[in-house]
């Protein structure tokens, strides 16, 4: 599997292949935020194209020092959505319909969150597979650290240690490429 | 004064320990302690929100195929100069079929790179002239690697652009300024004499913060004022 650095030489290189391998792992989630934010399929899959179209021309803007390939398509999806809303409200004022307003998403459903969301079940996935599998244990099904040595048969010491490194992993990409205090507009990364 | 312990704060955070009058006595007055807590019951929050993202189903194929369109349709065909021989003169590798163009174009891009030229294009310059930011403009992959330029924003908001080396087209070349972080947004600056520098206005009111990144095309002349996506230079405007 080649890391977003190889991706990001062999993008700029104009290999079509590493946009496909950047599609295949991520258009997904990519299309997952758009049907977040436009809760419209159709405009999503709009979304998602205009997207990968934008990576593609703008392949030179990718800096893989400064986030990963899915933090940075997430942002451009994110901006291709506001935009898409932004006409479709432009439209709406143009003809004058008088409409509610779309239903105000919940406070945990902002595009901030979802975007952490992603980032954060992306790294999971990176995880290797007993600290993962410790953290999904906590997270999922709200088991203790005792629970889940019985349940993993681990030792006690084990779990706390892949939770503790876990956690630890999923913090720091969260910090890089997270969208809500991630201080990628603000700052420098904190020090941990 | 004694941290926390990292197992303890992660017990914490996941409200797996109950916060005992210790904890929080450390925590009220340690702002470290306090942030790493935050961060991570943040993480933690976000975590167990993750459970139906594992496995995303993956976009329908026709997704893909709209994509693939999208991507042919920022490329013009081929300028009349790249012809059968030249094409077949490239070296061949696998590539898709909507990228034979621009390879040829990279072609007649190689093939004409010998009729530029390059001046002193500093000759006649008044030292007096105050440049508030400056660009150096490298060549992308498919242009040759001695093209170049230099561009100065001058203190009366107009671009000073000196070039060496592109390629010849047989249409014309263009000026842009891109937003590096949304390269699709861009302001159109003019088109490049047939001489070595050229002064361009900036339109007044361009963020050269958000627009920073110089982009000289090669257009061809089909009435679409659009950019071609047949970038040949680009640079950095830094102060």
């Amino acid at each position: 599997m080649s890391s977003d650095d190889e991706l990001a030489e062999r993008l700029r290189a104009g290999d079509e292949a590493a946009l496909r391998i950047a599609y295949d792992r991520h258009g997904a989630a990519v299309l997952y935020l758009a049907q977040r934010l436009l809760n419209n399929r159709a405009d999503a899959e709009d979304v998602t194209q205009v997207t990968f179209v934008a990576a593609w021309t703008g392949r030179d803007g990718f800096d893989p020092d400064r986030g990963t390939m899915l933090s940075w398509l997430l942002g451009i999806a994110r901006r291709k959505a506001v935009d898409r809303l932004r006409a479709a409200t432009r439209e709406q004022r143009a003809a004058q319909t008088v409409q509610a307003q779309p239903v105000t998403p919940e406070a945990d459903e902002t595009p901030e969150r979802i975007v952490d969301r992603l980032v954060v079940a992306d790294e999971l996935g990176r995880l290797p597979a007993e600290q993962r599998r410790t953290l999904e244990l906590a997270f999922f099904d709200d088991l203790t650290h005792p629970q889940i040595a019985t349940v993993t048969g681990l030792p006690l010491g084990t779990v706390k240690s892949h939770i503790r490194r876990g956690m630890h992993n999923l913090r720091r990409r969260w910090e890089v490429d997270g969208a809500t205090l991630g201080s990628r507009s603000t700052g420098p990364t904190r020090a941990l | 004064m004694q941290h926390l312990d990292p197992d303890r704060l992660v017990l914490l955070a996941l409200s797996e320990a109950a916060e005992e009058l210790t904890d929080s006595d450390h925590l009220a007055q340690c702002a470290d302690c306090r942030h790493e807590m935050q961060a991570l019951r943040h993480v933690a929050g976000v975590g167990s929100e993750t459970q139906d993202l594992q496995a995303l189903p993956p976009p329908p194929e026709r997704v893909w195929e709209a994509i693939e369109s999208g991507i042919a349709a920022t490329r013009r065909p081929a300028a009349p100069v790249a012809h059968i021989a030249e094409r077949r003169a490239l070296p061949r590798r696998t590539r898709s079929r909507w990228l034979t163009p621009l390879v040829a174009a990279a072609a007649a891009a190689v093939l004409a790179v010998a009729g530029t030229v390059a001046v002193d294009r500093f000759a006649d310059r008044t030292p007096a002239e105050e440049v508030t930011a400056q660009a150096t403009l490298s060549p992308l992959k498919a242009v040759p690697p001695n093209a170049g330029g230099d561009v100065q924003v001058l203190a009366d908001g107009q671009l000073r652009i000196d070039v060496r080396n592109l390629p010849l087209t047989t249409g014309f070349h263009e000026v842009w300024l891109l937003d590096p972080d949304d390269p699709t947004r861009m302001v159109a600056i003019g088109n490049l004499p047939d001489a070595p520098e050229a002064v361009l206005p900036v339109p007044p009111g361009t963020d050269l913060k958000r627009y920073r990144l110089v982009d000289i095309s090669d257009e061809p002349h089909d009435g679409d004022a659009t950019h071609s996506g047949q970038s040949l230079l680009r640079g950095t405007l830094t102060s």
